[in-house]
C-alpha cells in the first residue's frame, strides 16, 4: 500500500502526466460531440413502446362520427361568427353552449404585466363530472381561443364543443373530464393551471370557482384552419425543457398513426424520411426548443405541475376530417380514462427523433457530461499546476540526484517501505486565494444585473437597451483587466487560479443542469468550450487577436444576435418573450445565461488580456 | 318415540305462542320514494324499516330482524350500528338538499360508526375488531381493513340516535372508520337484500337490480340499527332501517341493455334549431332538451315492473310515491290507488298484492316543478398546491341562506401519513380573516398507530362563504406500505360537516405520496432469481449427477438391455438351485 502511494506521488508530478489533462478535456469535448451525432443511429436509438399496459391505445372503437358532424357544422358557425367580439362575449355564448350540454361551467380572468405590456384575458371552463365517480381525477381537454400565432382556433374551439356534448352521453368515464378554452395560447392556460393548483398570484388572477381533483394529463387541440388535413403535428416540448410522459406521445402517436392511418410528425418536421440526417435534424430542433425553455403550446403550462400533456396539430392538405380528429381524442381520452395510475411507467427524460424512436436519458446524458467534465478536468489540473513550483531549467530528477545526492532528498518513512523522492516535488507554493475568489465571485454576481435589467425593461427599450449593453459588454472585460493588471498586477498563479474557480464552477452548473435540462446544457456547454484553453498570452499578440475574435463571436449577446438573425426575428420580441416567459411560465433559461454562461464568458474574456507580473523565487515553500 | 313426539309438539306450540307474542311488537314497512331531477335525472330513494322488541332480541328471536346481523350485534355488544356504502357524488347546486337531509348517507365507499358497550378503552377496540371483522364478511366488503390507523372516536360530530339508558350511555364508545377506496358494488347488493324480509323478491325491492344501481350517477346504501325507546312503554323497540338512494340518469338508464353505447343519433331524429340562418340538411346547432320533461317509466328505468307488495308490510301505508306536481300526467297500472297530497308535489300509490305494478311519465310541456329543497351549506374540498414533499387542503363552504348563520361541525380524520400543521389552519370569510372557529378538538397522529383527527365547531354568517386551508406535510411510507398501484395516490376521506341532525360530506380526495421507482426493486427480484435459479441448478447437478467418461457410460441399446435381462434371469435362476441345494441337504 505504502508503496504505492509513494509510487503515485512520484507519478502525480511526472511531467508528461501534466501534459495530458488539456488533452482529455479536448477529448472529451470530440467524445460528448460525437456521442451526440451517433445517437440518431439505430444500435443507439430505440423504437418506442407503450410501458403503462392500461394505456391500451386503439383498442376501443370510436363513435365519434354520423350526425355529430352535423353539430360540429353548427358549433363551427357560431365560433365564425364569434371571430370578431370581445373575450366576454365570447364567454357568454360559450358557456350558453357548454350549460346547454348539462356542464359546469366556470370562469377565471387573469392579468400578466411583462416588460410594459398587460396580458389580460378569460378563460372558461366546463367540467364533466364523471358519471359515477367522485371528483378525485380529471383529465383536461384544452383548446385556446387563439393559438401561439394568435389565429382564431376555429375548428378547434368547435370540436371542443362538440366533444364536450359527445363524451357527456357515455357513462364510462373514470375521471372528470374538464373542457377548457383560454384566452390565449400562452398566459392563459398558464394562469388556470396555477389557479388550479393555488399558486397564482391574487387578485392579478383570479381563484378558480369550481374544481375538480388530480389532473392525470392534458390534450390540447390547435386546428385554426377549417379544411381537411393531412397529417398531425404532435408538440410536446415544455416550460425549461421538461417532458411529458413518453407513454402520452407514444398512445396518441400509437391511436393517430395505428388506428386512424394518420401521420404524424414531430418538431415541424413536414418530411421525414427517416434517414439519418431527418433523425438528426428532429433530435437537434428538439433540443433547440428545449433548451431555450419557452413554452411551445398551452400544454407547456401543465408540465411543472406534473400534468402530462401535449398539443395536437393538424397540418396539410389532405381527405382527414375534422371527425378523424375527433375521434383521435376520443380514442386518446378512452386510454387516459384507463389509467388506474398516474402516468409513470415510461421515460420523463428523452429525446425523440422521429415519432417511434427515441433516446433516453442514460444514452445520451453521458454527452452533455462530457462536455462538463471537460471544465471540471481543467480546473483541478489549473489547481494542481498553480501549486507546483516555478518552472525553471533544471535538470532531470536523475541527475538531480546524482548531483547533491543527500541534500535535497527526503526519505519517506515508513516501517515497510521507504522511496526517494526529490524535495521539489513534494513542496506546494503557497496559493494566493484571495483576488481569485473575489474575481470570479465578483463576476459570478454581476450577472445579476443583466437578468435584472432584461426581465424588467419595457419593450420599446428593449433594444436599445440591448444596444448599449452589446456594446458594453465588448469594451468592459477589457477595462477590466486592465484596471486588474494596473491596481493589483496578478501573478502566473492567480491567472491559474481565476481560471480553475471560474472553470470549476461551469463545470458543476453545467453537469447539474444536464440532469434537468440536457439540452441546455449541451448547448451552453459547447459555446462555452473555447474557454478552457483561454489564458493570457503576453507574448504572442496573434494568438491573443484570434482568441480574442472567436471568444467575441461566442459572446452570449453575439449568440443572441445571430439566432435572432438566423430565424429572422427581432432582439426586442426575442427579449421580450423572454421575459414574458420569465414573469409568466417560470422560465429560468436566461438565468443560466447570465449566471453560469456570462461570468465564465467574462472571466475568460479577463484572463486573455492579462499580462502576469514577472515572478521572483519568493514564492514560500511549503511541505505538503 | 312418543316423548320426543310429544316433546317437538310442545315445541312448536312455544315457538308460535311467541311469534305471536313479537307479532304484537314487530312490524315492518317499505316505501319507495321517486324524485325527478334537473336535468333529466330521476332521485328514487327505498326505504325498509322493521322494529323487533328488544326482549325478543335479547331471546335470539329474530323476526324481521336479520338474524345473521342481529347475531353479530349481539356478539360484539354494539348497542347502535350505522353501515354505508356510498358511490358517486351528489350534486347540491342542481339537486338541492341531499335525501333525509344527509343522515343516511356516507363518505366514498365504505363508512361505518357504532356505539360499542365496554368497561374500557381497550375492551370496545377489541369488541370493534370483532365487529368490523364480522361486517366484513357479512357484506362482502374489505371492513376489516378499518384498524387503528382508520378508527377514530369523534368527540362532537356524532350522537346516538337512539334511546340508551343512562347505565349503558356511559359505557358506550363511539367508533367510527371509513375505506373511502372501497368500490361498492353488487357484491355488497347481494347480502344487503338478503337482509330484507322480502329478499328482493316481491315489493319495491324487486326494483334493486345491480346493473341500474351501480350505473346511477350517485347511489347510497345504508344500514342503521338503533333502540328506540318510547317514554310510556316498558318494553323498547330496537329499530333496523335500511334505505337505498340512487339517482339515475334517464337516458342513460333507458338505452337497452343489449345496445348500451351512445351512437350518434341518426340525422332525421337529430333536434336541431331550425332558427338559425345556417340551418341545413348537413349543419345542425342542437337544441336545448332540458325545457322538457323526458318520458320514463319505472320498467323502463329499472329493467322490469314492480312486482307487487310485500306480503309481510303490514302497516297498509302506500308504497310507491312520486314528488312531482300535480299537473303532471302520472299513469299508474290497473289495480293501484292513486292518492294525492294537499302540497300539491306528492301522490302516493297503494298498491294491489299480487299484481305487477308500472307507472308511465309521458313526455309533457311543464314548466311547474316540484320545488327543490335548498341545502343548509354547499361544500367543496380539494388539495392546492404541488409536488412531493408539502400540500394543502382547502374546503369552500357556503351558506347560501340570506338570512340565518349556520353553526357547524366540520370533522377530518385523515391517514398518519397527511402530517397536519395546525397553525396553518386558517378560516376566512369573505377573503378576510375573522375569528370564527369557535370549538376545536385535535387528536395528533402517531405514525402507523393512529390517524389525525380535528373536528372544528364554525359559525358561518347568513349569505356567506368560508375557505377553510390548512397545510400538511407528505411522509414517505417503507416500501412495503405502498398497495400495488402505488401512483396512483393515496385516498382521503370525506369530510364530514354536522349542522344539527343535517350532515353533509365533501367528496374524497386523492392525495399523491413521493413514491420510489418500484420497477428497481422488480428488477433486482428477478436478477437474483434468476442468478439463484442458475446457480442451483448448477449446484444441484455436481451434487446428485455422477459425470463419467463416454466410453464408461452404460450403452442403452436393446442387445444391453437383453443381456442385462439374461443375465438377471441367470442370478436368479443360481439363487433358486442354491435355495433348492440347501433344502436338499436339510
Amino acid at each position: 500500500m505504502s508503496r504505492l502511494l509513494s509510487s503515485a506521488s512520484l507519478l502525480r508530478r511526472d511531467p508528461r502526466l501534466l501534459k495530458v489533462p488539456p488533452y482529455l478535456s479536448l477529448l472529451c469535448v470530440v467524445i460528448g460531440i460525437a456521442w451526440l451525432l451517433l445517437l440518431p443511429l439505430d444500435d443507439y436509438s430505440r423504437k418506442t413502446y407503450i410501458s403503462e399496459n392500461a394505456l391500451l391505445p386503439g383498442q376501443v372503437h370510436t363513435y365519434f362520427a354520423g350526425s355529430d358532424q352535423n353539430v360540429f357544422r353548427g358549433y363551427k358557425r357560431e365560433v365564425d361568427a364569434l371571430e370578431d367580439r370581445s373575450n366576454i362575449e365570447v364567454n357568454d355564448k360559450l358557456e350558453e353552449f357548454f350549460k346547454a350540454s348539462g356542464l359546469k361551467v366556470a370562469r377565471q380572468r387573469y392579468e400578466y404585466k411583462s416588460a410594459g405590456e398587460t396580458y389580460a384575458g378569460e378563460n372558461i371552463y366546463a367540467i364533466l363530472h364523471a358519471p359515477r365517480g367522485d371528483a378525485t381525477e380529471a383529465i383536461v381537454l384544452v383548446g385556446a381561443w387563439r393559438n401561439v400565432d394568435g389565429v382564431l382556433n376555429r375548428s378547434g374551439v368547435a370540436l371542443v364543443l362538440t366533444l364536450a356534448r359527445y363524451f357527456k352521453r357515455w357513462s364510462l368515464w373514470s375521471k372528470d373530464i374538464i373542457f377548457l378554452i383560454s384566452a390565449d395560447s400562452r398566459a392563459g392556460p398558464q394562469a388556470w393551471v396555477d389557479a388550479y393548483h393555488d399558486t397564482h398570484q391574487s387578485p392579478s388572477i383570479e381563484s378558480l370557482p369550481l374544481k375538480s381533483g388530480a389532473l392525470q394529463g392534458a390534450v390540447v387541440i390547435d386546428y385554426p384552419f377549417d379544411h381537411r388535413f393531412e397529417s398531425l403535428h404532435v408538440v410536446y416540448d415544455g416550460i425549461n425543457g421538461q417532458l411529458p410522459n413518453l407513454d402520452l406521445l407514444n398512445t396518441v402517436v400509437a391511436i393517430a398513426s395505428g388506428q386512424m392511418g394518420i401521420p404524424t410528425s414531430l418538431q415541424q418536421m413536414w418530411q421525414h424520411s427517416d434517414t439519418y440526417k431527418d433523425r438528426l435534424q428532429t433530435m437537434l430542433r428538439g433540443m433547440l426548443n428545449q433548451g431555450l425553455g419557452h413554452a411551445s403550446g398551452p400544454h407547456s403550462s401543465f408540465i411543472p405541475y406534473h400534468v402530462d400533456a401535449i398539443t395536437l396539430q393538424p397540418y396539410g392538405e389532405g381527405w382527414q376530417d375534422e371527425m378523424a380528429m375527433g375521434r383521435v381524442i376520443e380514442s386518446t381520452f378512452r386510454s387516459l380514462n384507463n389509467l388506474l395510475e398516474h402516468l409513470h411507467q415510461s421515460f420523463f427524460f428523452y429525446l425523440l427523433m422521429q415519432a417511434n424512436r427515441f433516446v433516453s436519458i442514460g444514452t445520451y446524458l453521458p454527452s452533455a457530461m462530457l462536455v462538463a467534465v471537460n471544465f471540471t478536468i481543467m480546473a483541478i489540473f489549473l489547481w494542481l499546476k498553480s501549486g507546483s513550483p516555478v518552472e525553471k531549467k533544471k535538470p532531470s530528477p536523475s541527475a538531480l540526484i546524482r548531483e547533491k545526492p543527500l541534500a535535497q532528498i527526503q526519505g519517506m518513512d515508513d516501517v515497510k517501505a521507504k522511496a526517494l523522492i526529490p524535495e521539489d516535488t513534494l513542496t506546494v507554493r503557497e496559493r494566493e486565494l484571495f483576488l481569485p475568489l473575489s474575481v470570479v465571485a465578483g463576476s459570478q454576481f454581476l450577472g445579476v444585473l443583466p437578468l435584472y435589467i432584461f426581465n424588467h425593461t419595457s419593450e420599446q427599450m428593449l433594444t436599445p437597451v440591448f444596444a448599449i449593453f452589446a456594446i458594453l459588454n465588448s469594451i468592459f472585460p477589457y477595462i477590466l483587466s486592465t484596471a486588474l493588471i494596473r491596481y493589483f498586477s496578478p501573478t502566473t498563479q492567480q491567472y491559474q487560479l481565476i481560471k480553475s474557480f471560474s472553470l470549476l464552477l461551469l463545470g458543476m452548473f453545467l453537469s447539474a443542469l444536464a440532469t434537468l435540462n440536457f439540452s441546455l446544457a449541451f448547448l451552453v456547454g459547447l459555446f462555452a468550450a473555447p474557454l478552457t484553453y483561454v489564458e493570457p498570452f503576453p507574448r504572442r499578440p496573434i494568438t491573443t487577436v484570434g482568441f480574442a475574435l472567436l471568444l467575441s463571436l461566442l459572446a452570449p449577446t453575439v449568440v443572441l444576435l445571430a439566432g435572432t438573425y438566423y430565424w429572422q426575428l427581432g432582439v426586442a420580441e426575442v427579449l421580450k418573450e423572454a421575459a414574458f416567459g420569465w414573469d409568466v411560465w417560470g422560465m429560468n433559461t436566461q438565468v443560466v445565461v447570465w449566471c453560469v454562461w456570462w461570468p465564465s464568458w467574462v472571466v475568460g474574456m479577463i484572463l486573455l488580456f492579462g499580462r502576469p507580473r514577472e515572478e521572483g523565487t519568493d514564492g514560500k515553500k511549503v511541505a505538503s | 318415540m312418543l316423548l320426543s313426539l310429544l316433546f317437538l309438539i310442545g315445541s312448536l306450540a312455544t315457538t308460535i305462542a311467541i311469534s305471536a307474542l313479537a307479532d304484537s311488537h314487530s312490524d315492518y314497512h317499505e316505501q319507495l320514494l321517486l324524485r325527478p331531477l334537473h336535468p333529466s335525472l330521476l332521485l328514487a330513494s327505498f326505504n325498509f324499516q322493521s322494529n323487533t322488541s328488544l326482549t325478543s332480541f335479547n331471546q335470539q328471536n329474530f323476526r324481521y330482524f336479520p338474524r345473521s346481523l342481529g347475531q353479530i350485534l349481539q356478539h360484539a355488544n354494539t348497542r347502535e350500528l350505522h353501515l354505508r356504502f356510498s358511490l358517486g357524488r351528489w350534486d347540491a347546486e342542481n339537486w338541492g338538499a341531499r335525501p333525509w337531509g344527509g343522515a343516511r348517507e356516507g363518505g366514498t365507499g365504505v363508512e361505518l360508526w357504532a356505539w360499542v358497550e365496554a368497561e374500557t378503552d381497550d375492551e370496545a377496540d377489541q369488541r370493534w375488531l370483532t365487529l368490523t371483522n364480522a361486517l366484513s364478511g357479512l357484506f362482502c366488503a374489505s371492513l376489516n381493513f378499518i384498524d387503528s390507523t382508520r378508527t377514530t372516536r369523534p368527540v362532537v360530530s356524532f350522537h346516538p340516535s337512539g334511546n340508551h339508558s343512562n347505565s349503558t350511555l356511559s359505557n358506550l364508545h363511539l367508533l367510527h372508520g371509513t375505506l373511502p377506496r372501497e368500490v361498492v358494488c353488487t357484491e355488497n347488493l347481494t347480502p344487503f337484500l338478503k337482509l330484507l324480509p322480502c329478499k328482493g323478491k316481491a315489493g319495491i325491492s324487486s326494483l334493486l337490480d345491480g346493473h341500474k344501481l351501480f350505473d346511477a350517477s350517485w347511489q347510497s346504501m345504508s344500514i342503521d340499527v338503533r333502540p328506540i325507546c318510547s317514554p310510556g312503554a316498558d318494553d323498547c323497540q330496537l329499530q333496523i332501517t335500511q334505505t337505498i338512494d340512487m339517482v339515475l340518469d334517464l337516458q342513460r338508464s333507458k338505452r337497452p341493455r343489449d345496445n348500451p353505447i351512445p351512437r350518434p343519433v341518426p340525422q332525421e331524429e337529430l333536434k336541431c334549431d331550425t332558427s338559425k340562418p345556417y340551418h341545413s340538411d348537413d349543419t345542425c346547432f342542437p337544441l336545448d332538451a332540458a325545457s322538457q320533461e323526458e318520458e320514463f317509466s319505472l320498467s323502463h328505468i329499472f329493467g322490469h315492473s314492480l312486482r307487487g307488495t310485500c306480503p309481510l308490510a303490514n302497516d297498509g301505508a302506500p308504497s310507491v310515491c312520486i314528488n312531482v306536481p300535480h299537473a303532471r300526467e302520472v299513469y299508474a297500472s290497473e289495480g293501484a290507488r292513486e292518492e294525492k297530497d294537499s302540497s300539491g308535489y306528492m301522490r302516493c300509490f297503494q298498491l294491489s298484492p299480487d299484481k305487477d305494478f308500472d307507472m308511465v311519465l309521458p313526455q309533457q310541456e311543464i314548466s311547474e316543478k316540484a320545488p327543490l329543497a335548498q341545502p343548509l351549506l354547499y361544500a367543496e374540498r380539494s388539495f392546492i398546491g404541488y409536488g412531493q414533499e408539502r400540500g394543502g387542503v382547502q374546503a369552500i363552504l357556503t351558506n347560501p341562506s340570506p338570512t340565518d348563520a349556520v353553526d357547524f361541525v366540520y370533522m377530518e380524520s385523515l391517514p398518519w401519513f397527511m402530517k397536519l400543521y395546525l397553525h396553518t389552519l386558517k378560516a376566512k370569510i369573505n377573503g378576510q380573516d375573522k375569528d370564527t372557529i369557535k370549538e376545536m378538538y385535535y387528536r395528533p397522529a402517531l405514525d402507523r398507530k393512529r390517524g389525525t383527527q380535528l373536528e372544528v365547531r364554525i359559525l358561518i354568517p347568513a349569505n356567506s362563504t368560508l375557505v377553510l386551508t390548512y397545510d400538511f406535510e407528505k411522509a414517505i411510507l417503507r416500501y412495503t406500505e405502498y398497495p400495488p398501484d402505488a401512483n396512483r395516490g393515496f385516498d382521503i376521506a370525506p369530510a364530514v360537516i354536522t349542522i344539527g341532525d343535517v350532515s353533509i360530506r365533501t367528496t374524497s380526495l386523492l392525495l399523491p405520496l413521493p413514491t420510489p421507482d418500484f420497477s428497481m426493486p422488480y428488477n433486482v427480484i428477478i436478477l437474483t432469481s434468476t442468478v439463484m435459479a442458475l446457480s442451483f441448478g448448477f449446484i444441484f447437478n455436481l451434487l446428485v449427477r455422477r459425470f463419467v467418461a463416454m466410453d464408461e457410460a452404460d450403452q442403452w441399446d436393446v442387445r444391453a438391455i437383453r443381456l442385462k435381462f439374461a443375465a438377471t434371469i441367470r442370478r436368479l435362476a443360481r439363487r433358486f438351485k442354491k435355495y433348492e441345494k440347501i433344502q436338499k441337504t436339510e
